[in-house]
């Protein structure tokens, strides 16, 4: 029979207990998917990188291709002081890429679907940007709280609006990724728990909404790891190029 | 099945999978039990990967796409360089060819000219040498012009002298002959 559609997010150590004073840190099913997507990562920038053809094969395409994808991505949002940061835009494209799309597979864990996780990412790059606006403008660096062009009486509010929205975006941005992949796989569940239970007569209706709802998932998990992306572009840009 | 019926089925459906997971409601996202184990491993994976991919994989991947770059360049320039010096031969090709137009207009002007030259040297020289003859002819024809008079006067002179010895018997002064003679000569030619 059907199951709890929330069974697939549970967590669960494999292998040995490791605490650290008093920490569970033990290895989990979200640590090996974790593993298998930054594996998979690995294998196809091994081989796309493996041989350096004038003329590349499929693989070095798709690798070359995520390169330029992502390359014009940090240049058209961020500008070119972004560029020392291009490798870590990279890697966490690819690694939420991945994390997303190997969960689409079936029996499989998505790690990104835990807010845990993409908080960990969201807090490092709020932290990360925080600091490195004030190590590029100093205290001018709050100036991104005063948008120009606002007339003086209408700037305590605005000034607070934009603080608010300031210190969530470390929140909008976590619950975005984790809330799409949650969503998106518990509906998967719930329709795919409907085949089971209409059989044979009934089933064929959830399951074509199962197919199409895979196909939008696929497009979702792409999606969120672009968003993700570009968005963490965009704070960059906020804090390299002080607009305000 | 119509609408009504399929959301009926569907309400009723849920109802029961519903009651279902009564038992174990609730995230396991929220349950902060491993946390720190997924903080933990995330920072070691991510850590690993982002080192390996701008260590290793980000500049071989910029390598081969620098490598394609230059290669395009580098044989769009040598393009350029040979366009350049194909269009450098043609000019050179050009002032060649014009300069010899020039030089064959030159030489065919020359010897036009020199031709001209000649033909009027040539031309002049038969000019002068048929004067001299006409002037030597006309000089000869004078000449004989006169001959021939002066023989006319002396032949008539003897005539005169003659008829005046037949007829009168006697020789006259020769010069009064003459001077009637030619009186006469001149007074015909007057008459004529």
């Amino acid at each position: 029979m059907a199951t709890n559609p929330m069974e697939q997010f549970k967590v669960h150590k494999i292998g040995p207990e490791i605490e650290v004073s008093g920490i569970n840190l033990s290895f989990t099913n979200a640590s090996l998917f974790m593993v298998i997507s930054a594996g998979l990562i690995l294998v196809l920038l091994l081989f796309g990188t493996r041989q350096k053809k004038l003329v590349p094969g499929k693989i070095q395409l798709i690798s070359e291709m995520l390169y330029n994808f992502i390359s014009k991505m940090i240049s058209d949002t961020a500008g070119k002081k972004a560029k020392p940061f291009f490798p870590f835009i990279f890697s966490l494209f690819v690694f939420i890429l991945f994390c997303n799309m190997v969960g689409m597979l079936p029996y499989s864990f998505t790690v990104t679907s835990h807010i845990i996780v993409t908080l960990t990412f969201a807090l490092f790059i709020f932290v990360g940007v925080t600091i490195l606006g004030f190590v590029m403008h100093g205290f001018k660096y709050l100036k991104i709280f005063i948008p120009s062009g606002v007339p003086i009486v209408l700037l305590p509010i605005i000034s607070i609006i934009e603080i608010i929205s300031y210190l969530s975006r470390p929140i909008s941005l976590s619950v975005r990724l984790f809330a799409n992949m949650m969503a998106g796989h518990t509906m998967l569940k719930v329709f795919g728990g409907f085949v089971i239970s209409l059989g044979l007569i009934g089933g064929w209706l959830p399951l074509s909404f199962s197919v199409a709802l895979t196909g939008l998932e696929i497009l979702v998990a792409f999606l969120q790891a672009y968003v993700f992306a570009i968005l963490t572009c965009i704070y960059l840009n906020d804090a390299l190029n002080l607009h305000h | 099945m119509s609408m009504k019926k399929f959301f009926a089925l569907l309400t009723s459906l849920l109802l029961v999978e519903r009651n279902l997971y009564a038992a174990e409601a609730g995230m396991p996202q929220l349950d902060p039990e491993y946390w720190p184990s997924q903080v933990f491993w995330l920072i070691i994976i991510f850590l690993t990967i982002y080192i390996l991919i701008s260590k290793i994989f980000i500049p071989k991947i910029k390598g081969s796409i620098d490598m394609r770059e230059d290669k395009i360049r580098k044989d769009l320039e040598e393009a350029k360089t040979f366009r350049e010096q194909a269009e450098l031969k043609l000019k050179e090709y050009n002032s060649l060819m014009e300069t010899a137009k020039i030089d064959v207009k030159k030489i065919i002007s020359k010897s036009r000219q020199k031709l001209n030259e000649d033909m009027r040297i040539k031309r002049e020289d038969a000019q002068k040498k048929i004067d001299a003859e006409i002037l030597n002819a006309e000089t000869e024809i004078k000449k004989f012009k006169m001959d021939s008079l002066n023989k006319v006067n002396l032949i008539s002179q003897d005539i005169v002298s003659n008829l005046i010895k037949d007829i009168f018997g006697e020789d006259l002064n020769k010069s009064s002959i003459e001077a009637s003679v030619l009186q006469t000569i001149k007074e015909y030619e007057k008459g004529k």
